[in-house]
């Protein structure tokens, strides 16, 4: 089943390269508007040779990682305060989702106010686009524990912190799981757009720099290895993480 | 002496907004040692009870005295056994056993001296690495027990922890919690709709009156163990509690 699954994805990405060959080849637009793969390719591996891609690519994760970090562990903490104190859910709560409709970059222009062009500004861009949805989703995954485990555990002394990190975390994590799957792919977009506006370093950069000096290969390329790290995160990290939860709490 | 004596103890629910007074004064004493098993028409406010013994919820008028002592908030001195079990599904067996050792800091040796024996106790020893989703419905009630039993507690406080087994499991479970109060001499409240079943388990049943409820009658249970349903003394037992309770579960119908 694995092997079969795997063979239709090779034959489905092969025919994408094929037809995408083949309209290169068929002269409909000029080379310099869409390029070959082969082109596209090449512009990677000379990325790859001279070290720009790594950097890019280390770049962008670095301040990925750094803003996914801060909004996972605060948007936990507001998750669990909204969700275990009114007060807080009818005033903080109220925002929250509003928030989480403003597009992370356009959290970029405050941030290039408040920080100037710097990574903490492009961190800021991240946290603020991975945070609200944490947040929902935690607040969501407390507000579903069962009442009976938080009776128990208070039943039998827990309290405080004892009560957050032994009980409500992990009667949440469910729901944490999907607030980071959500997150990370909001924060991800933060960093990559944020990039393109600050102009300091990342694979955004790299991206706006195709644009620049109207090289295609590199606006594909870049757009690819950003996709790419899409799909490797989501897939080695979260899915798998998902289904050890999953699991273990004998959700399957 | 009265190990825990409730004293007009008053709670109103809310109903769609309009309080709705469940308990009307609920007064009787439970002596060290008993095993008194709580029976009433459903919505009366038994479960609420043994919730306010627990200090999971505060009645709205009177007091619950543990050892002379008001009960005002919840603590490991009186452990509550749940109708679904509450046990936690991130947890193997042995942690949910021994969660409230560790919440109060128990180092892990003398947690696992402690858990063994319980775990021992209810038959779990095998299953103390399963998670508790791979274990069946009565095998999960012997871990909630098992867990309340580790925390040592002055007063065990059970809410319907058979209700949802399958007759034959109950049974063997009626036997072994006989067992278990006989071993660990435990102070015992409770709660349950099953008439054989109060009259199996208790040495007192209390039955309660529809709502508002108060205590119509407080029955001791004089018959020797190990005891079965099918006991002739305790037929007798039943068919005097059913005829208590039919009227009050007809009120309790022509209300709803």
């Amino acid at each position: 089943m694995k092997v079969k699954s795997l063979a239709k994805k090779t034959a489905f990405y092969l025919a994408i390269i094929v037809v995408w060959q083949g309209l290169y080849s068929a002269n409909i637009w000029p080379p310099s508007i869409f390029p070959s793969p082969y082109n596209v390719g090449q512009t990677l591996w000379y990325g790859a040779i001279d070290g720009s891609l790594w950097l890019g690519i280390g770049t962008s994760l670095w301040r990925l990682a750094a803003g996914f970090a801060i909004a996972a562990f605060g948007g936990i903490a507001l998750g669990i305060f909204m969700a275990r104190v009114q007060t807080v859910n009818e005033t903080i709560g109220s925002i929250i989702l509003g928030l989480q409709s403003i597009p992370s970059v356009a959290w970029a222009p405050l941030a290039i106010i408040w920080f100037g062009l710097t990574d903490a500004g492009i961190i800021f861009v991240t946290v603020a686009g991975a945070l609200f949805a944490v947040t929902i989703n935690t607040y969501t995954g407390v507000k579903s524990i069962n009442p009976d485990y938080i009776a128990a555990a208070q039943n039998m002394g827990a309290k405080g912190e004892q009560l957050i990190t032994k009980v409500l975390i992990p009667a949440a994590f469910p729901y944490l799981i999907t607030g980071f799957k959500q997150g990370w792919a909001f924060g991800w977009r933060g960093v990559v757009g944020a990039e393109l506006l600050f102009s300091f370093l990342g694979l955004g950069f790299l991206l706006n720099i195709g644009r620049q000096l109207s090289d295609v290969s590199q606006v594909l390329a870049m757009m690819l290895v950003i996709m790419i790290i899409g799909i490797v995160i989501d897939g080695l990290i979260f899915k798998r993480l998902e289904d050890k939860v999953m699991a273990r709490w004998g959700l399957r | 002496m009265a190990k825990l004596e409730a004293k007009n103890i008053v709670k109103y629910f809310d109903h769609d907004g309009q309080p709705l007074k469940a308990l009307g004064g609920i007064n009787f004493t439970v002596e060290e040692g008993d095993f008194v098993c709580l029976v009433g028409p459903s919505g009366c406010g038994k479960s609420t009870f043994l919730r306010i013994a627990a200090g999971l919820q505060k009645p709205d008028e009177g007091q619950i005295l543990l050892d002379n002592r008001p009960i005002t908030k919840t603590g490991p001195d009186r452990i509550m056994v749940f109708q679904e079990g509450a046990l936690f599904p991130w947890l193997k067996v042995r942690d949910n056993v021994e969660f409230g050792l560790k919440i109060a800091g128990i180092p892990e040796t003398e947690r696992h001296q402690i858990s063994d024996r319980y775990l021992d106790m209810m038959q779990l020893s095998k299953f103390a690495n399963s998670y508790t989703y791979q274990l069946s419905t009565g095998m999960r009630q012997r871990v909630a027990i098992a867990r309340a039993l580790v925390m040592d507690p002055e007063i065990l406080l059970m809410d319907e922890p058979f209700a949802a087994l399958d007759a034959q499991t109950r049974d063997l479970l009626l036997v072994e919690m006989q067992m278990i109060w006989q071993k660990t001499k435990k102070t015992i409240i409770f709660v349950t709709h099953s008439i054989s079943e109060s009259t199996v388990l208790g040495n007192k049943v209390v039955v309660f009156t529809h709502r508002p409820s108060t205590i119509k009658k407080i029955i001791p249970i004089d018959h020797p163990r190990p005891r079965l349903a099918e006991d002739e003394t305790l037929i007798q037992y039943q068919k005097e509690i059913s005829a208590l309770l039919r009227p009050e579960v007809k009120a309790t119908e022509e209300k709803s």
